[in-house]
């Protein structure tokens, strides 16, 4: 029976710390995903993943919001790409760093945030997604999984679309109101 | 329905997963509401950028790879940056700060990308260091019955030793043991001993046999390690790379690789045997000599990583006793050879894995071990003990097996009581073209 993030941290302060690798396990693939969009390269996406665990893992112990683990762990993550992205500027001429900035923002300008959106779903909502697209289960294997009917899963799977939905347009307009106050 | 329920299906609408009934109600609804209509098209779409993201990240696998580092990390007690360390000693660096600083920066460095290019670069040199060899020996353990077959892994299993003696030059010879089994080949045959009254002979020599083949294959260790290199390549098997410090006080590189079997989780042969299964495999090479020193297996599961296989024991070119190549049988055992045609051979070649399944085990069913001899021969006491006077429940539809066998569905009841539900392996013999026993029971 799978644990909710929250009692998974609780166990690993509490020293089961094996527990961790339950995290590492359900959240390996958005956090790559998330980092992919990010950093536009698999291989620095798996570096910085690989990283943002290890520090999430000795920083548990500062986790105010347990329930909150995997936004976080998405704060942690965003941190080591940004210095994943400094440190290869200082290991590339400039004008290559800045093509290959230009290049990550350009090329995936609205990504990443569909991974931050997920993160504050309901943690029930969270679970089917990552399970269902993630995980690639079908809907019957994720009911399987989770001990529910087919139809809760099928409905739970589309209210969490419309909250994602709702989140993905407040983060547009939350842009866009940014970039009318920083244009000229 | 309503614009609510309408949105609620909107998945298993998507997916076709309402009943006819729902179905037509959700796309009458879909049809006369056009914001519904636009929210289910921007549902279509994210519901594709999820797809393509969960399919980009489908072959990432970091728990093994995270779990060793944070063990690594626990016994650091402070975690510092190199800059901190450089500071921090700054006026009073000795050899030994210099020598800690230089293997916390070995340990940043091959944790890079480039540390995929350094595993290959070792595994490359362990390679060649063993590509002539003359014999070898191998000992190990395996999760496994002392008596089953030898490929087959059982995680619910203890440990048991297994060990190889393999001649390649003048003659090829070969010896493989666990407790309860053992396989010989003397140059002239192939023999198979069951403990502790089961034989098979087959008048050939062989370079492999009796389900010895991935033993086999890793022996060859450049050939292995040249395969290893390959499917890291070129079917993207992820490769890690760490340094470790032996129990002998060298250090040693300790290359992880992600081994796939291609199988579907729900195929039947996945994780049953060295072939078919999802394994990490750790490589330990020693720095200055550059040979391999050990090798782990652990298996991957839904139910989490388990170590399956070591191999502590690595002796290359080492001196064979003759004699470990011969195997003196007790004389109760029965032995089996080859399939012999019958008289009325054509009845049971022209018959289907489902149709020979049954006749197995109608035969057991009358104790008429002359006949179920035909699929499964020599029967062992133990056998006929087992399945004698059993009541065929049901025989299903076969399946194929990625090894050649066809795996027909049988539920049988024992005449214990116990209803046994199982696959039945058969294979077809070359020489007589008849179905014979090769496992599920």
């Amino acid at each position: 029976m799978d644990l909710t993030d929250k009692e998974y941290v609780e166990r690993c302060r509490d020293g089961h710390q094996e527990d961790f690798s339950l995290l590492v396990d359900r959240y390996q693939k958005p956090l790559f995903s998330y980092l992919a969009a990010r950093v536009g390269n698999f291989a620095q996406a798996e570096e910085a993943a690989q990283e943002s665990f290890v520090r999430a893992f000795l920083s548990l112990k500062k986790l105010r919001k347990p329930e909150s683990f995997y936004s976080w762990l998405l704060g942690i993550a965003g941190r080591v790409a940004k210095e994943q992205f400094r440190s290869e500027v200082r290991h590339r001429e400039i004008h290559e760093a800045a093509e290959a900035m230009n290049a990550t923002a350009a090329g995936q300008p609205d990504e990443y945030p569909l991974e931050e959106a997920i993160a504050v779903l309901p943690e029930n909502h969270r679970q089917v997604i990552l399970l269902r697209y993630y995980e690639g289960l079908s809907c019957q294997e994720v009911a399987t999984r989770l001990a529910m009917p087919l139809g809760t899963v099928t409905k739970t799977l589309s209210r969490a679309f419309l909250l994602l939905r709702q989140d993905l347009q407040a983060r547009e307009r939350a842009e866009q109101t940014v970039n009318l106050i920083e244009q000229p | 329905m309503n614009c609510a329920e309408c949105r609620d299906n909107f998945i298993a609408c998507a997916e076709g997963l309402l009943d006819r009934r729902e179905e037509l109600q959700c796309k009458a609804h879909l049809e006369t509401c056009a914001h519904c209509q636009a929210e289910y098209g921007e549902l279509a779409r994210l519901q594709q950028n999820l797809i393509a993201r969960g399919q980009a990240a489908a072959g990432v696998s970091l728990v093994q790879t995270v779990m060793r580092r944070v063990h690594r990390e626990q016994f650091t007690p402070e975690r510092e940056t190199i800059m901190s360390k450089l500071f921090k000693y700054r006026w009073g660096w000795g050899l030994g700060t210099a020598a800690g600083a230089a293997a916390i920066l070995a340990v940043i460095l091959l944790t890079t990308p480039k540390a995929q290019a350094r595993a290959l670069e070792v595994m490359a040199k362990g390679a060649q260091a063993v590509a002539k060899l003359t014999s070898i020996h191998l000992r190990g353990q395996v999760r496994s019955a002392p008596q089953d077959n030898f490929s087959a892994i059982m995680p619910e299993c203890d440990f048991v030793t297994i060990e190889l003696w393999k001649q390649l030059e003048p003659a090829l010879k070969w010896r493989v043991d666990k407790p309860g089994r053992t396989a010989v080949m003397d140059g002239q045959s192939t023999l198979l001993f069951v403990k502790p009254d089961f034989g098979y002979k087959v008048p050939q020599a062989s370079p492999s046999g009796f389900d010895t083949q991935w033993l086999h294959e890793i022996a060859n260790l450049s050939q292995t390690l040249e395969s290893e290199i390959n499917s890291i390549k070129s079917r993207g098997w992820p490769v890690t790379l760490t340094q470790e410090q032996g129990a002998d006080g060298k250090s040693k590189s300790v290359i992880s690789v992600e081994a796939k079997s291609g199988l579907g989780a729900d195929d039947y042969l996945h994780n049953q045997f060295f072939s078919t299964a999802d394994t990490r495999r750790d490589y330990v090479f020693d720095n200055q000599s550059e040979l391999l020193e050990s090798v782990k297996f652990y298996l991957h599961s839904a139910s989490g990583d388990q170590l399956v296989f070591t191999l502590d024991q690595i002796d290359c070119n080492p001196p064979i006793d003759p004699a470990v190549f011969q195997l003196q049988l007790p004389a109760n055992v029965s032995m089996g050879g080859p399939m012999q045609m019958l008289p009325d051979n054509e009845k049971y070649a022209a018959m289907t894995s489902e149709q020979a399944a049954r006749a197995l085990f109608e035969a057991c069913g009358r104790e008429d071990w002359t006949e179920a001899a035909k699929f499964f021969n020599p029967l062992p006491d133990n056998v006929k003990q087992y399945l004698g006077g059993l009541q065929v429940i049901s025989i299903g539809t076969h399946f194929s097996a990625s090894n050649g066998a066809e795996l027909v569905p049988y539920e049988i009841k024992l005449k214990n009581g116990e209803v046994k539900k199982y696959n039945l392996s058969l294979k077809r013999d070359r020489n007589t073209s008849r179905w014979f026993f090769d496992g599920g029971i």
